[in-house]
């Protein structure tokens, strides 16, 4: 039985605030990493990397509430539904670039008035 | 290890958030879910763990990087205009996510409270936890995710199939 | 009971027929549907006529269903016949046969005859319509109904020019004169809360008389308006000179008969109500003097036969309402009964006249036509001797009957009527006596005239038997007559009313004096005619160098369509486009329309430059409309 961490020792220990920050600033690269570059196959990473935050996020909560199996449970629903979002994903990129072959996303712009 | 795995994915994050190379962005992606995994096992969580090297790792990172070999594309095209207000905008909402983030898990009474359980004692979750849990209390949703996985197949294949 | 509804009903399905079957129905096929449509009309009128007749002072309520029920506004769709009404659907039914047998003959040579016949079954019912109905607003819908058959009927030859216009013409002043009728409604629904006539006039017989400006004059002079708009008075009369652009059946059946006494009759059926209103009647007795005077004195020099005869109709309409303005309701009614005869059949002498021409209408062309129409020219000259006023005819009996009863109301009023009715035997015979008597002056026209088929020369000598004996019904007290008309319609325009109007003493000397006098002025008014008009046309050439000013200003007729045309057409054509300009053009277009058109589409414009098309833009966006929701949130939380 060990004293309660602080919060700038969570931060740095790995307490629940620390996975949380974690989770955040990985949601946040992934993020930018969709609204600043222009590749599709680098936004599709950001997106990616948007969902492994939040997994963290969700796994962190489970193990603060007692560890309790729901949490991986829905992080292995998460997971099928990353490899469909994969899949579907990966075959428009492909279809794209076939239209264009280009894989800028700013070129992809016929949807405009 | 914790402030070990947590640099391993971020850092690696940025680098291929960064990278103009599109294989070695995809690489340094690889590396961010292993970090990724290493905090799955910090949580107590080893088949969650086990789950991203093989699912993340292993399968979408190997099709992503079959794609980007495929489409033959690896550098950035350079820009056609610059978008400058959509990049110094976007900055800016990044610095003000992350200073939000900072200041919510900093002030929250919620995430304070929580975060003096104690946790020493909780038991790894095992795939017979997992199974039970899955199977008992969501058939419903599991059978959906394979139908979506199927669904997500088939609609992968014609769509890049030019004639079926 | 009920087979009153069939008196409109029948023509109604006539007109349905041919107006919707009828171009692809033989000719005789559609000419048999609207002849049987108005004969089995007629003979329901007939039936009625004999069961009013057994007990005039009974008034027959036929309710056939609520039309308009809103709170105290109670409008039935209710018939009503008594005297008065049966009386008019005779006429109109009667008249109106003969007039489609006579059609047959004289639209023989035209196309579209279905659509002819349509028309005019569809007017016989408007005009049933009107005179059975039992309220204002049902009769209102007739009232329309005969304006909109009468615009019909005028555009009939919709090819010429003039035609559409003078019906355009006809529906114009007409609508003039129904806001008035419109309001009148109001006014009266306002003050008795009902528009029933029988409610109406129960109401009335418990007022007193208005001798001041109020209410019941004001609805009086609206209602009076609507009747010189449809029966041609002035200041609405002149439509009805130019409504003879319409085929002359037409002019016979709409425009002298029936359609254009809708306005005595209405008056006659609201009697009650203006004997309340004497400012009203003595306005009604001097347009009624003036509209006959004016309108005789236009007659005088028209070279068309038909507008000879149109005027003449506008004159007769005055003497009319100059007998409702002294009260002589009865009297004003029997000279529509007395006129519908003997000037329908001038009319339809002029439409054979016409025919007989092939389509000529000029009379200082014809001349002579004697020996050529014997049968023509001996009926017209039945109905020229009514309308001149000779004795012993109809027009004699109710024309003195008018004047007898204005000069007890006022001489002066009875001195004008005696003027008209002295011009009026003058250009009744002049234009005969143009026609018939005397050399052929175009022998070309002449030598192809021809007498018409019998399907025209019928109705001709039965209308002037009708008009022979219509006298019957009315011959004057004065001269030994007993004055049937006056004591049917007694019941009916009196209307169990507690105040009479004022009751004539018959003063027998009086009668006898009044009548010579007219009688004289109008046989040497007539025989001046003769004598200048036998020789043909020199008198009118030599009278028209020396009075130029004078012949103009008759010819022209006062001059009074080109005042209309500058002083109300043309201003009112400024305005309107004064309007379109500024008000469509700038206001509602410009301002109304244009602008907040063109504000959205800058806006627009403005906002489709977020719309980029660009992936990444659009993901900012909601970004930032996620953070603004959290912060709303957020904010909104504390």
């Amino acid at each position: 039985m060990t004293e309660p961490l602080s919060f700038f020792q969570a931060l740095w220990m790995g307490g629940l605030q620390g996975y949380l920050w974690v989770g955040f600033l990985l949601f946040i690269i992934g993020l930018m990493t969709v609204v600043l570059r222009r590749s599709f196959l680098l936004q599709f990473m950001g997106i990616e990397l948007m969902l492994n935050a939040i997994n963290i996020i969700l796994l962190a909560f489970g193990k603060w509430h007692g560890g309790i199996p729901t949490a991986s449970t829905f992080y292995l629903f998460i997971i099928g539904v990353a490899a469909c979002e994969a899949a579907v994903g990966l075959a428009l990129i492909v279809e794209l670039y076939r239209l264009k072959s280009t894989t800028d996303a700013d070129q992809h712009s016929g949807l405009r008035h | 290890m914790f402030l070990a795995f947590a640099l391993l994915t971020l850092g690696s994050a940025l680098a291929m958030a960064f990278q103009k190379n599109v294989i070695v962005a995809g690489l340094f992606l690889v590396a961010t879910f292993i970090g990724v995994a290493g905090l799955f096992v910090l949580l107590s969580n080893p088949v969650s763990a086990a789950l991203q090297i093989i699912v993340y790792a292993g399968a979408i990172l190997v099709l992503l990087l079959f794609v980007i070999m495929m489409l033959n594309a690896h550098e950035e095209e350079p820009p056609q205009e610059d978008l400058y207000i959509q990049r110094y905008l976007g900055l800016g909402v990044g610095v003000l996510m992350i200073g939000g983030s900072f200041w919510f898990i900093k002030e929250s009474k919620l995430l304070q409270s929580l975060s003096e359980r104690p946790v020493n004692q909780v038991a790894p979750v095992s795939l017979n936890h997992i199974g039970t849990e899955m199977l008992s209390h969501h058939l419903v949703p599991f059978e959906m995710i394979g139908l979506l996985l199927l669904v997500s197949m088939i609609g992968a294949i014609s769509l890049v199939k030019k004639r079926l | 009971m009920n087979s009153a509804i069939l008196i409109p009903l029948i023509p109604f399905l006539g007109f349905a027929l041919n107006g919707l079957v009828g171009h692809r129905l033989s000719r005789a096929l559609s000419n048999f549907i609207a002849c049987s449509a108005i004969a089995s009309s007629f003979a329901l009128s007939l039936v009625w006529f004999i069961r009013v007749l057994e007990n005039p002072q009974h008034r027959f309520d036929l309710m056939i269903g609520q039309w308009i029920a809103v709170d105290y506004l109670q409008i039935p769709f209710a018939f009503v016949i008594d005297a008065l009404s049966s009386i008019m659907l005779l006429v109109i039914t009667g008249i109106g046969l003969l007039i489609h047998i006579y059609s047959i003959g004289y639209m023989h040579h035209e196309k579209a005859t279905a659509r002819f016949f349509a028309y005019l079954n569809l007017f016989v019912f408007f005009m049933t319509l009107l005179v059975m109905s039992s309220s204002l607003p049902l009769l209102f819908v007739g009232w329309e109904g005969v304006g909109l058959c009468s615009y019909l009927l005028i555009g009939y030859y919709f090819e010429t020019e003039e035609a559409p216009r003078a019906g355009l013409k006809a529906f114009l002043y007409n609508r003039v004169g129904d806001v008035g009728v419109l309001l009148g409604m109001m006014i009266l629904f306002l003050v008795f809360k009902t528009l029933t006539i029988s409610d109406l006039l129960q109401q009335v017989s418990q007022r007193g008389v208005e001798n001041y400006f109020g209410w019941l004059t004001f609805a009086t002079l609206m209602l009076f308006l609507g009747c010189t708009g449809k029966s041609a008075q002035i200041p609405l009369y002149l439509w009805l000179p130019d409504a003879m652009a319409g085929p002359t059946p037409v002019s016979a059946l709409i425009h002298a008969a029936t359609m254009v006494t809708s306005g005595i009759y209405l008056v006659c059926r609201l009697a009650p109500l203006f004997v309340l209103a004497p400012h009203t009647l003595h306005l009604i007795a001097w347009i009624g003097v003036l509209t006959a005077l004016f309108a005789a004195t236009m007659a005088l020099f028209q070279k068309d036969i038909k507008k000879v005869l149109a005027y003449s109709t506008v004159s007769q309409l005055g003497f009319m309402f100059l007998g409702l303005g002294v009260t002589g309701f009865s009297a004003g009614f029997f000279h529509v009964f007395t006129h519908a005869w003997f000037k329908a059949l001038l009319f339809l002498g002029a439409g054979s006249v016409i025919v007989a021409l092939h389509h000529e209408q000029d009379i200082f062309k014809m001349g002579g036509l004697r020996k050529k129409l014997p049968i023509t020219f001996y009926t017209m000259l039945i109905g020229a001797l009514c309308l001149m006023g000779f004795p012993g005819t109809s027009g004699f009996a109710s024309k003195d009957e008018i004047l007898y009863l204005t000069y007890l109301h006022s001489p002066m009023l009875w001195s004008l009527g005696v003027l008209a009715a002295v011009c009026t035997a003058f250009y009744t015979t002049r234009f005969m006596v143009l026609v018939f008597a005397g050399q052929p002056r175009d022998l070309n026209i002449f030598d192809h005239a021809h007498e018409s088929p019998w399907w025209m020369t019928i109705p001709l000598i039965l209308l002037s038997l009708g008009a022979l004996v219509a006298v019957m019904f009315g011959w004057p007290e004065a001269f030994g007559g007993h004055n049937r008309i006056a004591s049917w319609l007694q019941s009916a325009i009196h209307y169990a009313q507690s105040i009479q109007p004022e009751v004539h003493e018959l003063h027998i000397g009086l009668a006898w004096k009044l009548a010579i006098i007219t009688t004289v002025a109008s046989l040497l008014s007539a025989g001046l005619a003769w004598k200048l008009y036998a020789e043909g046309l020199e008198w009118e050439q030599k009278f028209e160098k020396k009075c130029l000013h004078t012949y103009r200003i008759l010819r022209e007729k006062y001059y009074v369509d080109q005042a209309v045309q500058t002083l109300i057409i043309n201003p009112f054509f400024r305005l309107g486009q004064v309007f379109w300009k500024l008000g469509d053009v700038i206001l509602i277009d410009g301002i109304g329309v244009n602008l907040p058109g063109a504000v959205t589409h800058v806006m627009g414009d403005l906002g489709s430059h977020l719309q980029t098309g660009r992936l990444r833009n659009y993901t900012l966006l909601s970004l930032l409309g996620l953070l603004g929701l959290l912060v709303l949130l957020w904010s909104g939380r504390t």
